[in-house]
């Protein structure tokens, strides 16, 4: 499986190298979280590998983001999407609200209970290759809200695949997890669809 | 730059605030006289509670309706706008729910607070005749204490699920309890039909549509399922709750100081207006009060959180109807903005800027050259998008007599802020109980006539002048100098130089984070003007670090609540054309 | 739109009807998109002027009061300043820092054996720096921090210290602006005295490549 370098990836790294390669040196690792999960994705032979490689590209470099906005964070996701940043540069400014035409749910701001079957229920209606992206402290963790009412990270309910932190990220850092997003997706590391 | 403009801290010569004296406003006999005035000429039998920061009376549960009935037609008095209603829980008490009751008066400008005492097993006949905003007040205090309201058209839970048990705000639940929702639990909405259009005429079926709680219309997550009849909408349910992060909840777990942020997360579209609202009411309760150079930038950067807020509900808006470049316009001007408030407080949308007592740090060097330049930009793009909107007709024709709402109905809903001031009625809080020196700017209140959408936008649009006028003369009066917080270590954080260095200061600082901040035995409610209305919050101290309760009163509340009447007997794109001019913020309407 | 005064203090914003060229659909429709075909030529001959930031390759400056990721300093002999007082996990409102404190044998101070941020928790107010009465816990402008599992956003020790020549510019929210100035330690051990080991050994590779060091 070719992978993506990391010096041609167009994130400024400053120090270390891409995720997924080299030594992981997260403090808590998962078992089987560091081995390099491309590897059992191959097994077909030089043409279906670059055909994924090419698809992966595709895939990444076109994402049609559902904002399932609910709270502060969908502020900053307008934010993000006008003029200032401009999400339109990495191809996903095509901001869908039916979940039909979209594969990438941004869940920006707080799931509550109340609203967890919806969340869920649109999840569902995605079409496959779909990739979530969980924004900001509540949608990731529940945050400081650790309360009756409140869906303590929305990994109880759906498959996350990038975690933003921040209350609310800034639009910035946002991208950069959607780039990050993109590089995964690149690489193959996602093995849905 | 240093950040330590507070002058010596340490050693503190004032008065050590004691927990166990009660609170005490500072013109109580004024207040106490003018509750025996309204008890002796109300016409109704009225028990006056004296000592507290607002003409304040006992009811019995059974007098409670003709009471607020005589309160709103009194000639004299004239209770008109009914702002709040909430329960406080005292497990101590026999009868251990107070139901509070808070009205105004448009034409006195007064405010009063009716409290009625009920038990667990009683139940309280329902206002809902009385004042409409009523309804969805009485089922909030039905679903988060379990107090029972006869009478009540539809008394059921509003904010949590319906597989939710238990009240979550009496003070024996447990705050982290939670109860899950299942896909079958999900509210089947079922629109109540109009009056007006109870016999079908059509020959059209009705079918009722569900709108929301993900739709792109639908600002944040609200959701109204309306019945048709062809194009006709003829009836309308709105359901709420789906953000409900347990605020009131949350701020009896937390800290004084820790309840910042939760308020920040109020209205998030204009965070610092709650800072400014919680942190003066904690203050009220302190007796203490901002350093003038704080009330300075509470006042500048509420101001430009206002413009902010003006402009995402009108960009957003716009975007429903179809007008996307606007949305871009505006965004630039609100970019500036927000970066103003990062250069201050660290944190673009929600700043946690302000501290009891004061501000966090100083303002940096070039905030005032920073603010002129903003308010040298704004004018430019309000003028391009009014240009490009409001003399279109296209927009003319669907924002004209859209979502209209007569004057009487917008005050019997308990409408505030900009929406109120679109129907007629030019009650704005920062002229009629100034605050933060409001008084001393040249500025007006603007209001306008018809009650319809566009009325919501030339109101919006004038208020941002208005609020660029404020800023012009407050940076022209430029910052007092001073600190920007106050020299109380009972209150704020001694200076780092001093904690590092002193062991008072040190042992000050330790006791402050660790025993937090705690204000007088008592109940106070102070009111600001936020972007959408009045936020107010009430305040119950018991002595401690934590608040007893807090209560905030979301402007956004009764104005959702007044939606399904506003849009019946119109079409679906006049619907959402109205949701976007009343800016609903979710964070603020559940709570 | 004109306003009218009504009363001191408030003013009526009044609707005002319609011209004829207004009536007309057509003027105001070429009149708006001749506004919006200015906006393009004018951005198309000024690209400079553009107000768009090209994310990755330009990267937004922040203010030095940035609420970023969190650092723990460091003493010049590379003991960690953090004496663990809890005083920051107590004013978290989000209760997102974990501390384990331990003992020096030697000299009776405490120090944290465990420093424990769950990044997705922290709301990013501040409040631990403000509370931190030993200078030892900032906030950094590094707000590049997405994560791809969720146990890998708790950091540790590993991640948070940082070495005593950290340099200023990339730090944001602290007591003190400009440089990060070597204060003495109040109750603490002074400087200069090799008293323990460092929680981490320099030549160890850097812990999560998500953390930007600033090197």
């Amino acid at each position: 499986m070719p992978v993506l370098k990391n010096d041609s990836s167009i994130i400024e790294r400053k120090t270390g190298v891409a995720p997924g390669q080299g030594p992981e040196k997260g403090l808590i690792t998962l078992p089987g979280e560091t081995a390099n999960e491309s590897d059992d994705l191959g097994g077909g032979s030089y043409l279906t590998t670059k055909l994924d490689t090419m698809v992966n590209w595709a895939r990444g470099n076109s994402l049609w983001p559902l904002p399932f906005g609910t709270a502060c964070c969908a502020i900053e996701f307008m934010s993000m999407v006008s003029s200032a940043y401009d999400i339109a540069r990495f191809g996903a400014e095509v901001v869908r609200f039916s979940p039909r035409q979209a594969d990438l749910l941004i869940v920006a701001g707080t799931i509550v209970d109340k609203l967890a079957p919806v969340l869920k229920k649109i999840y569902d209606q995605m079409p496959e290759p779909k990739y979530v992206l969980a924004m900001g402290a509540c949608a990731t963790s529940g945050g400081f809200y650790r309360a009756y009412h409140v869906v303590q990270g929305i990994d109880e309910i759906i498959p996350v695949d990038i975690w933003v932190p921040g209350c609310p990220p800034t639009p910035d850092g946002l991208m950069y997890g959607i780039l990050k997003l993109k590089e995964k997706i690149e690489r193959g590391e996602i093995k849905r669809g | 730059m240093s950040t330590l403009t507070r002058f010596s801290a340490i050693p503190y010569t004032g008065p050590a605030p004691t927990n166990r004296n009660p609170y005490v406003p500072a013109d109580v006999a004024t207040i106490d006289a003018r509750g025996a005035e309204i008890a002796a000429r109300a016409g109704v039998a009225l028990e006056q509670e004296t000592g507290l920061d607002l003409p304040a009376f006992i009811v019995a549960k059974e007098a409670i309706v003709p009471t607020l009935r005589a309160l709103r037609d009194h000639t004299e008095f004239q209770f008109d706008l009914p702002l709040d209603l909430f329960g406080v829980d005292y497990p101590g008490r026999e009868q251990r729910f107070d139901v509070v009751y808070q009205l105004y008066s448009v034409k006195n400008n007064e405010r009063i607070r009716l409290k009625v005492r009920v038990g667990e097993t009683e139940s309280v006949p329902t206002s809902v005749d009385v004042y409409r905003a009523f309804d969805w007040f009485e089922r909030e205090v039905f679903d988060m204490y379990g107090v029972r309201f006869e009478g009540h058209p539809n008394l059921r839970r509003i904010l949590t699920h319906e597989m939710f048990q238990g009240h979550a705000l009496r003070k024996d639940y447990d705050p982290a309890q939670r109860w899950l929702l299942s896909e079958q639990g999900v509210a089947k909405l079922k629109p109540k039909i109009d009056p007006r259009f109870e016999v079908e005429h059509s020959d059209f079926e009705r079918v009722t549509l569900n709108l929301g709680p993900s739709h792109p219309a639908m600002h944040g997550t609200l959701r109204c399922a309306v019945t048709l009849e062809g194009e006709t909408i003829v009836g309308a349910d709105q359901e709420i709750g789906y953000l409900h992060r347990c605020f009131e909840k949350m701020s009896e777990t937390h800290t004084y100081q820790q309840v910042i942020p939760f308020t920040d997360r109020l209205n998030y579209c204009s965070a610092v207006i709650n800072n400014v609202g919680y942190c003066m009411t904690v203050e009220k309760l302190l007796g203490v009060a901002a350093p003038e150079r704080a009330q300075h930038v509470r006042l500048m950067l509420s101001e430009f959180y206002r413009i902010a807020d003006h402009i995402v509900c009108i960009g957003t808006n716009l975007v429903d109807l179809g007008a996307l470049t606007n949305f871009w316009y505006l965004f630039q001007p609100r970019e500036e903005i927000i970066a103003l408030a990062e250069s201050c407080s660290g944190a673009r949308l929600l700043p946690t800027y302000l501290r009891i007592g004061g501000l966090a740090v100083d303002v940096p060097a070039d905030f005032l050259s920073n603010s002129q330049r903003i308010v040298n930009m704004l004018p430019k793009y309000i003028d391009e998008v009014e240009a490009l909107v409001m003399k279109n007709r296209i927009f003319r024709d669907r924002t004209e007599g859209v979502g209209a709402i007569t004057k009487e109905d917008a005050l019997n809903f308990g409408f505030t802020g900009p929406c109120l001031r679109a129907a007629g009625v030019p009650f704005d809080v920062r002229k009629a109980s100034p605050y933060l020196g409001y008084e001393t700017y040249d500025w007006d209140v603007p209001y306008a006539e018809g009650g319809d959408t566009y009325a919501r936008f030339l109101v919006r649009f004038e208020e941002m002048r208005q609020s660029i006028r404020i800023l012009q003369q407050a940076i022209d009066r430029g910052l007092p100098s001073g600190p920007v917080i106050v020299d109380n270590p009972y209150v704020a954080l001694p200076p780092k130089e001093k904690v590092y260095n002193e062991m008072e200061s040190l042992i000050y600082h330790f006791k402050l984070i660790m025993h937090g901040i705690q204000p007088p035995v008592g109940e106070a409610y102070f009111q600001v003007e936020g972007g959408n209305g009045e936020v107010g919050f009430y305040i119950v101290s018991d002595g401690t670090k934590n608040p007893y309760r807090v209560r905030v009163r979301p402007p956004c509340f009764p104005i959702f609540e007044a939606y399904g009447h506003m849009i019946m007997g119109q079409t679906i794109p006049d619907a959402i054309a109205t949701l976007g001019s009343l800016n609903i913020i979710a964070g603020e309407l559940d709570h | 739109m004109p306003v009218t005064r009504t009363a001191p203090g408030i003013v009526r914003v009044e609707r005002e009807a319609m011209t004829l060229s207004q009536r007309a659909y057509l003027p105001q429709i070429l009149g708006g998109m001749l506004r919006t075909f200015r906006h393009f030529l004018r951005n198309l001959f000024n690209m400079k002027g553009l107000p768009t930031i090209s994310y990755p390759e330009v990267k937004r400056v922040y203010s030095e009061r940035f609420r970023g990721r969190h650092i723990l300093t460091t003493r010049e002999d590379g003991t960690t300043r953090c004496v663990a007082c809890y005083m920051c996990s107590t004013a978290c409102p989000a209760e997102c820092i974990t501390i384990e404190a331990g003992e020096d044998q030697r000299t009776r101070e405490k120090f944290p054996v465990r420093y424990d941020i769950d990044l997705l928790r922290c709301i990013f107010c501040g409040y631990c720096v403000d509370a931190c009465p030993e200078d030892a816990i900032y906030m950094t402008r590094d707000y590049e921090m997405s994560i791809d599992t969720r146990a890998r956003a708790v950091v540790g020790l590993r991640d948070l210290v940082v070495p005593p020549d950290f340099p200023v510019e990339p730090m944001g929210w602290r007591p003190y602006y400009g440089k990060m100035d070597k204060r003495g330690t109040a109750g603490g051990t002074g400087i200069g005295q090799p008293i323990r080991e460092a929680p981490y050994k320099e030549e160890m590779p850097i812990p999560n490549p998500d953390v930007y060091r600033g090197a």
